[in-house]
């Protein structure tokens, strides 16, 4: 495995480490930078706006309280906090969940179909969106370009007339850096089974 | 045997170029390669779905200051008795988990924060340094807050005065408000009241706070509630709480008409 993975653990930001220790802006701070991510994941998953305040509200609230849990070398902050809101949602969907099977009970309706997007998945997505913010112009641009537009890497050349060793360059290191941030700060990282046969 | 080239399997998850004979041969024996793929097709795949996220719209101001109320009030309350089940996760290996003190639910007041003994030989030089200065912050919290509190203002993180909690009141739905309505309300010091709130009905105009004198029914209103769960609001100086020992949410119209509507959501009455 390490053969993969030349690249050292990535550095601990300061902010993680002022949160853990209580710095007072600290947590102001937190809230400012993650406060939207941790809000769109609330939003995501809980259909009324305000239980998704609440959520967003209660999660600031238990990290800072439980903030000498946190420990920045284990993941970053934001991963942390992502953790606890997922928590939370999860706890407001089955609290929603067993008060609509009562009511459904009473009015012997069947069960709605359940269309809610997977909590894991959108967590997974604010920290892979965060790491993207983090790379390096060159090599966030180009790999925008990959995933948003579907262009491959001939035609990123074409389109920025950077040379094309270069692009695959920017897009190889974008993709490791993504790839080993998923793996500490994912939702439901560690080992994949094996058996997935996407190379043919 | 030869792994796949680094490169390859990033352009091979990209769906860059086909896998050439002898790499699908060798992904057919080798679980590490395999595995590897797999990890990267799946981060390219989260990839494709993070447009729009890094321009995500500001969280409304009134979050931030639940935020500051609930941890000011967290703070100001005496530990309970028992030991609430730990709400905030462990990272990866679960092994952080063993030392919540406190979460949102279970608000807590100040404990001596434990640092593992485990954690910090693993840790190193560095995790010795950061835990000193990690029990210094500690020590210097438990100090600062036993039996007081700071009052984090909305936009003033900075903790101002300590404050005592000399009133609260257990708000429970009042009337035919749906019963799992409720709240809390505290009194610091300083004359503010910190209202918490919970699964208020919705209505067409706003919420209003009053006091109200059960004796004589006379009242006055504190203020009005935002859109979040917690308020902080200024009471009237020497305000006789002895008196107007009841708390009141109501339910009001914007009907210009700044008397209490009769449509009490939630009510308490003050101890202390």
């Amino acid at each position: 495995m390490t053969a993969l993975r030349p690249e050292s653990d990535p550095p601990v930001d300061a902010l993680d480490l002022r949160f853990r220790a209580g710095d007072d802006v600290a947590l102001r701070e937190a809230y400012d930078r993650y406060g939207r991510a941790v809000l769109h994941l609330a939003t995501s998953m809980l259909a009324n706006r305000s239980d998704a305040e609440d959520v967003t509200q209660a999660t600031f609230v238990a990290a800072w309280l439980g903030r000498d849990t946190f420990d920045p070398a284990k993941g970053s902050l934001i991963g942390w906090l992502l953790g606890i809101g997922r928590r939370k949602v999860i706890d407001r969907m089955r609290a929603s969940a067993r008060e609509t099977r009562v009511v459904e009970t009473v009015r012997q309706l069947p069960e709605p179909a359940r269309t809610d997007p997977d909590p894991d998945r959108v967590v997974d997505r604010l920290v892979i969106a965060d790491e993207l913010a983090r790379l390096p112009d060159d090599q966030r641009h180009m790999l925008e370009l990959a995933f948003y537009d579907d262009l491959t890497h001939q035609q990123i050349a074409t389109v920025t007339g950077v040379p094309l060793g270069t692009v695959k360059s920017h897009i190889r290191r974008g993709m490791a850096s993504l790839k080993r941030r998923w793996e500490v700060d994912g939702a439901a990282p560690g080992p994949r089974p094996a058996g997935i046969s996407g190379a043919r | 045997m030869q792994h796949l080239d680094h490169d390859r399997l990033v352009f091979l998850a990209l769906g860059e170029s086909e896998a050439a004979n002898g790499e699908s041969t060798h992904l057919d024996t080798c679980a590490h390669c395999r595995a590897e793929l797999a990890t990267l097709q799946r981060v390219a795949g989260i990839g494709t779905e993070t447009q729009g996220l890094s321009d995500l719209p500001e969280p409304p101001e009134s979050i931030w200051q639940g935020i500051a109320a609930q941890v000011a009030a967290a703070q100001a309350s005496p530990a309970p008795a028992e030991t609430r089940r730990p709400q905030v996760p462990g990272q990866v290996d679960g092994a952080t988990a063993d030392s919540v003190s406190a979460t949102a639910d279970s608000v807590s007041g100040p404990a001596v924060r434990r640092l593992d003994p485990a954690r910090r030989s693993r840790r190193g030089r560095g995790w010795s340094r950061w835990a000193a200065t990690a029990v210094i912050a500690a020590a210097a919290a438990v100090i600062g807050v036993v039996g007081t509190i700071a009052v984090l203002r909305p936009g003033d993180p900075a903790p101002a005065p300590t404050q005592v909690v000399v009133a609260s009141a257990p708000l429970a739905a009042y009337g035919s408000t749906p019963p799992a309505a409720k709240g809390d309300a505290r009194i610091f010091q300083d004359g503010q009241l910190h209202l918490h709130v919970a699964n208020l009905p919705r209505v067409p105009g706003y919420y209003e706070v009053w006091l109200i004198d059960p004796t004589t029914m006379t009242m006055f209103s504190v203020g009005t509630l935002g859109g979040g769960p917690d308020a902080l609001l200024p009471l009237p100086p020497n305000v006789d709480l002895k008196s107007y020992s009841v708390v009141d949410v109501s339910a009001e119209q914007y009907d210009n008409n700044t008397r209490h509507s009769g449509d009490s959501l939630l009510r308490g009455s003050l101890t202390g």
